[in-house]
């Protein structure tokens, strides 16, 4: 089991699509969820007269298992399939936990969309659908949910297809390449198994679809980047950083380099749960010591990097945005904070190059004077103090960011390209 | 809308910080509509400790950043970062 490939799988949508519903039917049809738990559940809906098995309370019954003290780690969720183990990169409702898709543990490599056949595509469809495009997730599975509710209609299921497949034309996914599968969380049409109530339909499951997703490209060949969450001096030892590696492999007698500082040395030791480490891959919480680098020449948002290919320290950069929520209009010299990494850096907007159609997802306006929310642009910014950013086709953990200010998350982005500090 | 369980890594500032004390001040500093639900402490490097702090909070306008910046507050951290949130199961 442990042998499988991971992958993070955002689940998204609109509230009341059956999101969380989805989640704990997949929970319980991969086994993520103790038998003992669901029994107790069928009893009490039994007892309660309920015709219908709702997830919901199934993973109310677990949260309540949770709470006897088997574990705090409950806002982790993850489960496995024939060929991977998932985790699963939740999407609170309000915007403002955008921050935390983005500066987490872990960002999504590919995403559920959850449109109910009874709504069909509502604001937050959209949105999601959105941020899903900036954040860089490209592999998309539609779950044409509560199709119990609409006695398995294939007009509806047909009228919800053609109108999120207009939808996801307009941001630049390629529809026809997509999968739709109609579902219903609640009664487990689909997901596991193909359904008798969905006759007309002859697709994959749910579960087959997860199966055929593409790992995205191993963050252990990319070059090596771990953002310093702190720093300490430590006696005996010396200056530490510590810090998660996002990307590559940091290997001890390695030459690296801080950013923006630039301050550099060879790798003395590395330790990860207090054991030493010959070397540490993406994902390891470090703590390492540099041969004559002090604490001076380190500090929270710097990022480490190999001496040969250092880390990237922009005097400007150029990003896809998606204004998410703004009280008025966003315009140049407009300074909030971006969250990148372990940065958190005022940036002056220097320009704004060009306003997206979300219908078309084509140019609508060259140098707008304002964005807006709701309104997806091109932007330049420049930095008020030095910042590694990496553009996202290069070295995406490390290209994607948060703006926030007035304690509101306004945008989620992407860096498309960096202009170098010399 | 429903809770949200976050897992938030706090640091200290220094491998003698007693974690202790740090852990008993978290539920007080807390803004209203959060609650902690648990702590644990997780060895990182050259004896230095990160905890884990679960913090329910509304799914509600400022998402985690009331929470961060309380904790912040406490004497004795250095800094503190959500790994993950979700719906708590």
């Amino acid at each position: 089991m442990a042998d499988k490939p991971h992958m993070n799988l955002a689940v998204i949508g609109h509230i009341d699509h059956g999101k969380s519903t989805l989640v704990g039917r997949l929970m319980y049809e991969t086994g993520a969820i103790p038998q003992h738990v669901i029994d107790k559940f069928r009893e009490e809906a039994k007892e309660k007269g309920k015709e219908s098995f709702a997830f919901a309370w199934v993973m109310d019954s677990l949260k309540e298992e949770r709470e006897r003290g088997i574990t705090i780690d409950i806002a982790h969720k993850r489960f496995d399939t024939d060929k991977y183990y998932f985790t699963i990169v939740d999407c609170p409702g309000h915007r403002d936990f955008v921050k935390n898709m983005i500066t987490g543990a872990s960002q999504a490599d590919a995403a559920i969309l959850v449109v109910a056949a009874t709504d069909g595509v509502m604001a937050q469809t959209k949105e999601h659908v959105f941020l899903s495009r900036t954040l860089g997730i490209n592999q998309l599975i539609i779950a044409v949910n509560k199709m119990d509710a609409t006695d398995y209609s294939e007009d509806k299921y047909n009228q919800v297809k053609k109108d999120v497949s207009e939808l996801l034309g307009m941001v630049g996914f390629k529809a026809a390449d997509v999968p739709f599968i109609p579902t219903s969380a609640f009664e487990g049409d689909n997901v596991s198994k193909n359904s008798s109530n969905t006759p007309w339909y002859n697709g994959p499951t749910i579960l087959e679809c997860l199966n055929s997703l593409k790992l995205p490209e191993s963050p252990d060949d990319l070059p090596l980047r771990v953002p310093v969450q702190d720093a300490y001096t430590i006696s005996g030892i010396g200056t530490v950083p510590v810090g998660r590696v996002e990307t590559g492999v940091m290997k001890k007698g390695q030459m690296v380099t801080f950013m923006p500082s630039g301050a550099s040395g060879e790798v003395k030791s590395i330790e990860m749960h207090h054991e030493e480490a010959p070397e540490a891959r993406p994902g390891d919480n470090i703590g390492w010591n540099v041969r004559g680098v002090g604490k001076a020449d380190v500090r929270r948002g710097d990022v480490c990097g190999e001496s040969k290919n250092p880390p990237t320290v922009a005097d400007e950069f150029t990003g896809q945005v998606v204004v998410l929520q703004h009280p008025s209009a966003v315009t140049i010299g407009y300074t909030p904070v971006f969250h990148c990494h372990t940065t958190q850096t005022a940036c002056t907007l220097m320009s704004i190059d060009k306003k997206l159609d979300p219908k078309s997802g084509q140019v609508k306006e060259e140098n707008p004077t304002f964005i807006k929310a709701g309104d997806a642009a091109i932007i330049t910014v420049k930095p008020t103090r030095p910042m590694v950013i990496e553009p996202v086709k290069e070295i995406p953990q490390l290209g994607r960011f948060a703006i926030r200010d007035m304690g509101m998350t306004i945008a989620a982005g992407m860096c498309m390209s960096v202009k170098e500090k010399k | 809308m429903g809770d949200v369980a976050a897992t938030i890594k706090i640091m200290p500032d220094g491998v003698e910080r007693d974690l202790e004390e740090i852990k008993a001040k978290v539920a007080d500093v807390l803004p209203e509509g959060s609650e902690l639900f648990g702590t644990v402490e997780e060895p990182i490097a050259f004896g230095l400790k990160a905890i884990k702090a679960t913090v329910l909070v509304g799914d509600l306008e400022g998402g985690t950043e009331p929470v961060e910046e309380a904790i912040a507050t406490i004497e004795g951290v250095e800094s503190v970062q959500v790994e993950e949130v979700g719906r708590p199961v």
